[in-house]
């Protein structure tokens, strides 16, 4: 029972890596632009489909399919935009509307290619699994749990050294200072929007290699970002990234303790704990101001 | 330097500012002046492309159009109004944000030293978030900011608002000496009596319009008070 519960912790904390990719690309293009992308789950599907097609039907191997995957999200991630820019009133309503129609469209676009068979990586490299003392993961897995963290890493150093990424900051903390800086907040949000995709196709390709996706993932997918950003607070990345973490054990550990069918409830109960009790988050103290 | 020809800004249908033409002298400090709603800040939003206008405004000859960002890289770097620093960024942080322009990147650390040099408390509390700032200490680091962005021409909007007459003093010498230091600086204030102190170049704005354009050295502040309160000028 120890290694069961052992090993569910373990799963958390691969697949919690995978989610906090994702709800950092939620918060980041929330950040900036004051939006919430509800298709953005669907942005990692597309990135996870790239996967599949790369694999099933050119027969390579499906990290090769990262830079597709940027390239498929990129564009899509760049008509999105033009079409939120477009939005003259009331955006942050408004954009909920649009983007939750996009990503209908574009589930519904993939179920279309695709079918809605369940689909997942059929390299035996990938799904072997390799025992770390008492536990087991699938070499996809961990490098999965690898990659994620170098994006954390890298995201991190990018936000705070980088011109950009020290823009996407200026105009998420004060919009009106960031523009007298000589900031351009359009550039900035469409910056945001696409670092926002690129760690979405990061997540997809992964997602695929670690576990199975189907056409309408995208939108838990979406959930569970909300989901760990709600968790997690005002967004530092280390607390995305233990929310995500927490998440994933919780799933992890509710698959193990009771039935899979519970899975989406138990972050979902957790999700309510978290809003009565805790309205800032685990680690939002501070709230966002000007 | 800055100049302006028959400038009309406002919102929208309302007009604020009328047919202004000022001069600003490269070195020197300007001081606009004007009661609640004589559209000084108006004027700056004008400067800064934050609302459109018609007529021209031209920077060493140069008809200046562009964003606002543009601008700011072009070297019309605005101290706001409010400071409106970046509240969950550190001090250091804040500072480096005005380097961003292009041209005022790479080392900063000049940069850095001279607006640690001029406000040693913002090198004390570097490492602190700007919104544990007091209001004076905010001022200083939104003015640190501005000379980050290496300015032709600093706009500094009601530095003194909301902050006690102690630190207000402190904030005006630092303008003063930043003067002395050869920056360009157009002042909007209030406080007509501190805004004389410091400044080179006085023009009272009044609906919209100027009402006097004088020295500062000429300028005698009963007179300037009766300008800005619409009075009849009682006595010679």
């Amino acid at each position: 029972m120890t290694d069961l519960i052992l090993q569910a912790l373990f799963s958390g904390l691969l697949v919690g890596s995978v989610y906090a990719l994702v709800a950092l690309g939620l918060a980041l293009s929330f950040g900036a632009m004051r939006i919430i992308n509800l298709a953005h789950g669907e942005l990692v599907l597309l990135a996870a489909y790239c996967a599949y097609v790369v694999e099933a039907r050119a027969g390579l191997d499906p990290y090769l399919a990262i830079p597709l995957a940027l390239v498929v999200v990129s564009v899509v991630c760049a008509a999105l935009f033009l079409m939120i820019d477009r939005i003259r009133e009331h955006r942050e309503l408004n954009s909920l509307i649009l983007t939750f129609g996009i990503g209908i469209v574009l589930t519904n676009a993939i179920l279309l290619v695709f079918a809605s068979d369940v689909r997942t990586t059929a390299s035996p490299q990938l799904q072997d699994a390799t025992s770390i003392g008492p536990v087991y993961a699938m070499n996809g897995e961990i490098v999965a749990f690898g990659v994620s963290l170098a994006l954390m890493v890298a995201l991190w150093w990018w936000l705070k050294k980088s011109w950009y990424g020290r823009a996407v900051r200026a105009v998420s903390s004060n919009r009106a200072a960031a523009t007298l800086m000589g900031i351009s907040p359009v550039r900035t949000e469409l910056v945001s929007f696409l670092v926002a995709g690129a760690l979405a196709s990061f997540a997809g390709v992964a997602l695929y290699t670690m576990s199975v996706v189907q056409p309408a993932l995208g939108h838990a997918l979406t959930v569970k970002a909300f989901i760990v950003t709600v968790l997690a607070g005002v967004g530092s990345i280390p607390g995305v990234f233990l929310a995500a973490i927490l998440l994933g054990v919780t799933e992890a550990l509710t698959v193990t303790l009771a039935s899979s069918a519970l899975q989406e409830l138990a972050g979902m109960v957790l999700f309510l704990l978290v809003l009565f009790l805790l309205p800032n988050g685990l680690f939002g103290a501070r709230a966002r101001r000007g | 330097m800055l100049e302006t020809q028959n400038l009309r800004a406002g919102y929208g249908h309302i007009t604020v500012l009328w047919d202004l033409s000022l001069t600003f002298r490269e070195g020197a400090l300007t001081a606009i002046v004007g009661p609640n709603g004589a559209g000084k800040t108006t004027l700056l939003r004008a400067l800064t492309g934050l609302i459109p206008h018609k007529g021209e405004i031209r920077l060493g000859g140069e008809r200046l159009a562009g964003k606002t960002w543009d601008l700011a890289g072009q070297g019309i770097v605005m101290v706001p109004e409010g400071r409106l620093v970046f509240r969950d960024m550190s001090v250091e942080e804040n500072l480096c944000l005005g380097a961003y322009p292009k041209r005022c990147r790479g080392d900063l650390s000049p940069g850095l030293d001279r607006v640690y040099g001029l406000f040693p408390r913002l090198r004390e509390r570097r490492g602190q978030m700007a919104g544990s700032l007091s209001g004076g200490e905010a001022q200083m680091l939104a003015m640190g900011r501005g000379l980050m962005s290496q300015p032709k021409i600093l706009l500094i909007d009601e530095p003194s608002l909301g902050l006690a007459p102690v630190i207000v003093s402190e904030v005006f010498d630092i303008i003063a000496r930043l003067k002395e230091a050869g920056t360009t600086i157009l002042l909007v204030e209030q406080n007509t009596r501190v805004a004389l102190s410091v400044a080179d170049d006085v023009h009272l704005l009044r609906g919209g319009q100027v009402r006097l354009s004088a020295p500062a050295a000429q300028v005698d502040l009963d007179h300037l008070h009766d300008l800005y309160f619409a009075r009849e000028a009682q006595s010679a």
